[in-house]
């Protein structure tokens, strides 16, 4: 940060001189606060999750014992662990691409410019204010085997009702669905964003070329595209490893814990099976994953921007 | 492909358009319809009310103290903003506009800090905040997530892009650090505050696991929270719970378009662009 400006040398002293008198005092100021905080809430919480995962609570629950490893190496043989975290990669892998592929329409539909645009932004971002209990239960609603409306109207093309949130097979499959409905509106946002990046000038270029608005697709907007979507994937995936609130809202794990994610499980374990220990490493191995997917994000969006 | 003649495409695109967005709100719209439905219309065929009746709405408003917890979720929303807007703004100038020892070294903490998933470090969090004795207050709500790493990273790019004569100017004006963070610097960064603001309120305003495990007396209840309860007591009642959900939508749904177009140009600002 130097200042360019010859004609002013004094100003260039100014910057070296380091906590000095006044400055000093404003730069603590200015600095510790947010400093001490992130310390207290996110340094040593994360370096305690690590802590408290090597201990146990002894059978009163009156005082926790150090253990070693033995809560991991009993997850590793939990068949229940090993099921919450299958049921959390099905999950995320259908949020993920219908996330993505309806917030691509949406955001191809209104990156550029035509009249009455900006009803049509509204309508596609509006998920974006809705609150996770909000999608749930308008949801639940939409999804109930009796008065919902997706059965009513499978019936009258002469399907049959399905039990979507209280069969095993499809209440997974059904919430993910409803987490990738709720992020649709912030999914188009971002890329329209990114459509809005890609010059004009290409699309002209091709069309004077007889370029047709396919071909236009799949050559300028795709590839052109696709750093902005990689990342936007990423986002999607790191949120939906996390989904808790409309799954404790709609089906509460079950049934027969076919819903039971792997943050759900660590919840359970912790509030309702009296395992807050175990609950506390099976959180650091999510704690692992979600923190390699943020690694690649940011490796990847490092590269991209600028920390001059 | 064979392009489709102008005047045939035109209305073929708002079709699209339109179905594309009625579908997207059906799920909404189909519980707006259900928040004015009788108990005896409720799972009658139909999908708007043939008698629309505001008795849900009354049914909530009298058996649940929604205005307290919408009041709850606003004061935490609000009160989590105003941190993070205070700590991002202070902290993001100091590494942008002050040399100081150990700067590169702060910097690069704070972009560590982003790194964090703080969704899973809830538990240890959990422990500290009932240590401090905080549970079941706003306190809990707020203080944890005042000083945020995104925040910060954003605003400290975001001044640190300004041009750097008008801080030149202001210096020979005499002015210090901090009347320079206020008089030039927040002004000239007020579509990022704007986009940040909108983020932390909505952040704040949908947490779920966290209120749910610090809260457990009904009058500190979230508005979030309150839905889940209402839904878990109105097993049959979904008039009801519809009506609980549409009076929880409606503060977020105003502020949503109200700072909608703010948004969006917010967040191509922040460096999200592709």
């Amino acid at each position: 940060m130097s200042v360019e400006r010859r004609e002013t040398p004094w100003i260039r002293a100014k910057p070296q001189t380091r906590f000095r008198g006044g400055e000093g005092l404003e730069a603590t100021l200015l600095v510790v606060p947010g400093v001490a905080l992130m310390l207290l809430f996110i340094v040593w919480p994360t370096l305690n999750a690590f802590w408290l995962s090597f201990h146990r609570e002894n059978l009163l629950g009156t005082s926790r014992e150090w253990v070693g490893l033995a809560n991991y190496a009993e997850m590793f043989r939990d068949p229940a662990f090993w099921r919450s975290v299958g049921a959390t990669f099905v999950f995320a892998a259908i949020v993920a691409p219908v996330q993505l592929v309806l917030g691509l329409v949406a955001a191809l539909m209104v990156a550029r410019p035509f009249p009455g645009v900006n009803l049509f932004r509204t309508l596609f971002f509006l998920t974006t204010a809705v609150p996770t209990a909000v999608a749930a239960v308008a949801w639940g609603w939409f999804l109930h085997p009796v008065g919902g409306t997706l059965n009513r109207a499978l019936e009258a093309i002469g399907l049959s009702r399905q039990p979507w949130l209280t069969s095993p097979e499809l209440a997974l499959p059904a919430l993910a669905v409803v987490t990738a409905w709720a992020g649709v509106g912030f999914t188009a946002i971002l890329l329209t964003a990114g459509l809005q990046q890609i010059p004009e000038e290409l699309y002209e270029a091709a069309r004077i070329d007889g370029a047709g608005s396919w071909t236009q697709f799949w050559r300028i907007t795709l590839p052109l595209l696709s750093p902005t979507l990689f990342l936007v994937a990423l986002l999607i995936l790191l949120s939906s490893l996390t989904a808790f609130g409309q799954i404790h809202l709609l089906t509460r794990g079950g049934p027969m814990e076919s819903t039971t994610v792997w943050i759900y499980r660590v919840y359970q374990d912790a509030f309702f099976n009296f395992r807050f220990y175990y609950a506390s490493a099976q959180a650091v191995a999510l704690f692992l994953v979600l923190l390699l997917l943020a690694a690649l994000q940011f490796r990847f969006f490092g590269r991209r921007v600028h920390y001059g | 492909m064979v392009s489709l003649p102008r005047w045939l495409a035109r209305p073929l695109f708002y079709l699209g358009l339109a179905v594309y967005a009625f579908l997207l709100v059906l799920p909404l719209l189909n519980l707006f319809a259900a928040s004015f439905k009788s108990d005896g219309e409720l799972f009658a065929p139909g999908f708007w009310p043939a008698n629309p009746t505001l008795e849900p709405y009354q049914e909530a408003l009298q058996k649940y103290p929604l205005a307290r917890y919408l009041l709850n979720s606003l004061v935490v929303a609000l009160g989590t903003t105003l941190g993070v807007l205070l700590l991002s703004a202070t902290l993001g100038y100091a590494l942008a506009r002050i040399p100081f020892t150990g700067q590169g070294l702060l910097f690069g903490f704070v972009v560590a800090m982003l790194l964090i998933p703080g969704e899973v470090t809830f538990l240890p969090l959990y422990l500290l905040v009932q240590q401090l004795g905080w549970l079941n207050s706003y306190t809990a709500l707020i203080v944890p997530f005042m000083a945020s790493p995104l925040g910060i990273f954003l605003l400290r790019q975001f001044i640190k892009s300004l041009p750097q004569d008008l801080f030149d100017a202001a210096r020979i004006d005499g002015a210090g650090h901090l009347r320079m963070l206020w008089h030039v610097a927040l002004p000239l960064a007020a579509p990022a505050l704007g986009a940040l603001a909108a983020l932390t309120f909505l952040g704040s305003w949908n947490m779920y696991l966290w209120p749910l495990v610090t809260i457990n007396r009904s009058e500190m209840m979230t508005a979030q929270i309150a839905v889940a309860q209402v839904q878990n007591v109105e097993v049959t009642s979904w008039n009801v719970v519809a009506a609980t959900a549409i009076l929880v939508l409606f503060p977020t749904l105003v502020a949503f378009l109200l700072a909608q177009r703010f948004f969006v140009r917010g967040i191509a600002l922040g460096g999200l662009k592709g």
